[in-house]
């Protein structure tokens, strides 16, 4: 039986009807069309549905939907503004730090996740903050540079 | 030679970047179609059966279920890429675990999962086969008893029990040489079953028409060879079908294969409903179209001085329960037994093997990984008994211009050695190592730009702005930038003047998509001769405004030059806005083109540096350098991203990811249990590019898509065995491989 559900995604308010056993990553996809988050294993070991729940980078397919009321989501749709893509897209997208795409929006994400609280990262923090994201394009190294980049940018 | 160029050898970031980044671009499991149904496959537990009975009844009356099908509910075509031996449903008989047996579609997922819970099957089991020598035997059982009616099998067939490709490669005469040779060693190599590993799992969505036309969206990198496949297992012209462009999450030559999409056509047809169908993670570790396992014999002998005189090699594939998934039935690497080296005599036997194994298929440079991990650990262990330095016994034998390939053939502008001396002084071979129980492991191997066909049309409107057009799909290589940067060279236009629009199959009459190291070649040339053709037609145009002839016209930096007392210069969008009165209206270069095979190949001569832990026997990558033959780079972000990429693959293949099957069952069916290299994994990365050299591509460029991943495994365990003296000679090579090398090599010791 759905549910309602209470909560913000990227800043707007939703109220939706969700199935008690929709995973937060099936809600975002199939209830709320935000197909921006990608569906890897669906396991919590590849990160490529990765999403801010109240600031903090978790796995959107291991989060219970329900288990998100109230709380705050951003997604990757959520973080470009009126000026133009957040400085990690800017930087992902300039420095090669993507190829086929798939599991960018999560590591754009948990990126995200680490700036917010750390804004002047060292390359060992980038590292250990994505070593949940799985990529198999890159081999990392621009990944990595591109976060780099995105901190200098970034920083007040 | 240098020559200036403008927007080629700069590293142009991607177009479709910001869509990626933001989360705009479509792939597959994104599309989303009114009224669309969700397919869900029943698979088979056992590795070789016979389907007694399959009832689907209570599925078929489950809520939310608009079809459930068997084998006996579809024709019984079989399919396959080249080789057709491969059933949409299995009807009478199940070969491997994880084969379809059943499908159904409806309203949801959920409903689609539950409908399969009500799926009665009954199956007897047969005597299975897993081991592909064992399978070669007359007593073992024949898994494909018709194969003598398979369309595509090659010709003539095998007599051998489960063999449907033998093929063999040589010159000269193995057993003279043999003869000839003061020592001859023997050894014997395994690699494993791996899996591509790119995270977005197949997929596909099926809409037919009241008419029967059909529309999809797939995951697939070579969508016409795709639609020709379909044309032929579902019987209907290739006319009726289209498929749309969409983004591929990675595909390392895994996304090439027709996986669930003739089983989501059935669906749709029966549900007369569109139907999506997204393989989940597990069936993707047990079901897809992973890379071969391998048994590697060989055979080499030699002067006393190390001067290579014949080898003799065999590699035996275990190609799981069918052959459908590879687009040449072999595996064409398998040519390179012989190595990069200079052998005068040399045969090369292949076999690829029905087991009651996942069927295989076409990952990264095709059999290459396997054949040099064995060859370039022989090399090494060839070395050691010799006394001689592996740098130097390399040195000795690598294949130099003018020199004849082991098999007999010759490439132009050989450039091996340069890559070996390279690898050396970068790596620092030779010096002291900074610590104990730490190795350096060197191994080389080659790839050549693939060939293929392509069609392109590039469009210019009133405004100068340039449109390329192709059906052309992009895996992740940034293919559409690559030649954005070629069109906009030629006709002297900014990149950003440039767009790429994905043309889907209707457009086109045919291209061979991406794969083999061939779209900086195959489309690199068709986009160029298409802007070439346009250029002509600018001229053309641009003389008849000025009243002059064409060879007094030349295109300049975006800038028309007309020739005369005095000198005219008219800018491109000059002509293109007096020439092109209708809005909407272009003048279009077009092209149509079908690759000759390359005359140059690309060399790759790594080194691995790592520390091997004794008491544990884990195995530390510090550093690779990875050397490569190139020609003219387009885009240096790109191309390294290919190397970069690469190596992380092959060191994954060298050192953890394996699929580990027990009777044909595979057990590690995660992410968290197939580990691929993660962030902390990754070692440090020097790459050195030889000074340009010329290629076959636009620009004197190649393609660089497959060589990095190459010979990482031999690299490693040449280093591994330079750091602790344990020779690993199967893949991956574990802690407990280690451990037991280490110990072994105790218990030898006088």
């Amino acid at each position: 039986m759905k549910r309602h559900l209470n909560l913000t995604v990227n800043s707007e308010p939703r109220q939706i009807l969700v199935e008690p056993y929709y995973s937060l990553l099936d809600m975002l996809r199939d209830e709320l069309h935000l197909t921006g988050t990608k569906k890897g294993c669906d396991e919590g070991d590849c990160g490529a549905c990765t999403v801010l729940l109240n600031g903090v980078p978790v796995t959107s397919c291991l989060v219970l939907a329900h288990s998100a009321h109230d709380a705050e989501v951003t997604t990757v749709e959520g973080l470009a503004t009126r000026e133009g893509l957040h400085p990690v897209q800017q930087a992902f997208a300039e420095y090669g730090g993507l190829q086929c795409g798939f599991c960018t929006p999560g590591l754009i994400m948990s990126a995200v996740g680490l700036l917010e609280k750390n804004f002047d990262p060292t390359e060992e923090e980038v590292r250990y903050a994505i070593g949940g994201n799985l990529c198999r394009c890159t081999g990392y190294t621009k990944v990595v540079q591109a976060i780099m980049a995105a901190a200098e940018q970034a920083r007040p | 030679m240098t020559t200036a160029f403008t927007t080629v050898g700069t590293p142009v970031a991607r177009a479709e970047g910001p869509d990626k980044v933001s989360g705009q671009t479509l792939y597959t499991a994104d599309v989303d179609l009114p009224g669309m149904l969700w397919g869900k496959v029943l698979r088979s537990p056992f590795p070789h059966a016979r389907i007694v009975n399959i009832d689907v009844s209570r599925a078929q009356e489950a809520p939310g279920v608009r079809a459930a099908l068997t084998g006996r509910d579809i024709p019984p075509a079989l399919v396959g890429r080249l080789l057709r031996d491969c059933p949409v449903l299995a009807r009478d008989r199940v070969r491997f675990v994880g084969e379809k047996v059943a499908a159904v579609a409806a309203d949801n997922p959920e409903a689609a999962q539950e409908a399969l819970l009500l799926i009665d099957v009954e199956y007897e089991e047969l005597p299975a086969v897993f081991d592909a020598s064992e399978a070669m035997q007359a007593s073992a059982p024949s898994l494909h008893p018709d194969i003598e009616s398979y369309v595509g099998l090659p010709q003539p067939p095998s007599p051998m029990n489960n063999v449907f490709a033998h093929n063999r490669w040589g010159k000269g005469e193995v057993e003279q040489g043999f003869r000839e040779s003061d020592r001859v060693f023997e050894h014997t190599f395994s690699a494993q079953l791996m899996h591509q590993g790119y995270i977005e799992p197949h997929a596909c969505v099926v809409r037919v028409d009241d008419s029967g036309r059909v529309e999809m969206w797939v995951n697939n990198k070579a969508p016409f060879n795709l639609r020709s496949q379909l044309s032929a297992v579902w019987d209907i012209p290739e006319n009726r079908i289209t498929l749309h462009p969409i983004s591929i999450g990675g595909d390392f030559g895994g996304k090439g294969s027709f996986m669930d999409t003739p089983l989501c056509y059935y669906l749709a047809i029966h549900s007369g409903r569109p139907v999506k169908m997204v393989m989940d993670y597990l069936q993707e570790l047990m079901a897809a179209n992973p890379r071969h396992p391998a048994d590697i014999a060989l055979k080499t002998g030699v002067k006393n001085d190390g001067t290579l005189l014949a080898r003799e090699a065999s590699v035996v594939f275990n190609s799981g329960a069918y052959g459908a998934f590879k687009p040449r039935v072999y595996l064409g690497g398998a040519d390179h037994l012989g190595g990069a080296y200079q052998v005068p005599h040399v045969s090369i036997d292949s076999y690829m093997v029905y087991t009651n194994n996942v069927p295989c298929g076409h990952m990264r440079a095709p059999a290459k990984p396997q054949v040099h991990f064995a060859v370039e650990s022989h090399m090494d262990m060839i070395a050691a008994e010799l006394g001689l330095d592996p740098y130097e016994f390399r040195l000795r034998n690598v294949i130099r211009q003018g020199d004849e390939t082991p098999t007999g053939g010759s490439w132009e502008e050989v450039r091996a050695e340069e890559t070996i001396r390279r690898a050396a002084q970068a790596s620092g071979w030779g010096q002291p190592k900074d610590r104990p129980n730490a190795g350096r492991g060197m191994a080389i191997s080659d790839q050549p730009p693939g060939a293929g066909q392509s069609e392109a049309s590039v469009a210019i409107d009133a405004e100068g702005k340039v449109e390329i057009r192709m059906a052309l799909w992009d895996t992740g290589t940034g293919a559409h930038t690559m030649l954005r940067q070629v069109v906009a060279e030629e006709l002297t236009v900014p990149v950003d003047d440039v767009r790429f629009t994905v043309q889907n199959t209707d457009a086109v009459a045919f291209d061979s998509g991406s794969g083999g190291s061939r779209v900086t070649y195959t489309a690199g040339q068709t986009a160029l001769g298409a802007a070439r053709d346009l250029k002509a037609k600018l001229v053309q145009q641009a003389a008849g405004l000025y009243e002059t002839e064409k060879e007094y016209v030349t295109l300049q930096g975006g800038t028309f030059v007309i020739e005369g007392t005095p000198a005219q210069t008219v800018p491109i969008t000059e002509v293109t806005a007096r020439v092109i009165s209708e809005p909407g209206n272009a003048i279009i270069g077009e092209m149509t083109y079908s690759a000759t095979n390359s005359p140059v190949t690309s060399y790759c001569t790594q080194v691995a540096e790592v520390e091997v832990d004794p008491e544990t026997g884990q195995v530390r990558v510090e550093k690779i350098v990875t050397v490569h033959d190139v020609g003219a780079i387009i885009n240096p972000m790109t191309h390294q991203g290919q190397i970069e990429g690469g190596v992380i693959q092959g060191m994954g293949y060298a050192l953890m990811e394996e699929l580990v099957a027990e009777e044909g069952r595979i057990s590690n069916l995660t992410l968290g249990d197939y580990k691929i290299p993660t962030m902390p994994d990754i070692p440090k990365l020097e790459t050195v590019l030889l000074e340009p050299s010329t290629g076959p591509a636009p620009f004197q460029s190649k393609g660089i898509g497959e060589s990095s991943n190459v010979p990482v495994a031999g690299a490693i365990a040449n280093a591994v065995y330079d750091a602790v003296g344990a020779r690993v000679t199967s893949l991956p090579i574990t802690p407990e491989k280690v451990l037991r090398a280490i110990r072994e090599r105790e218990s030898n010791k006088p």
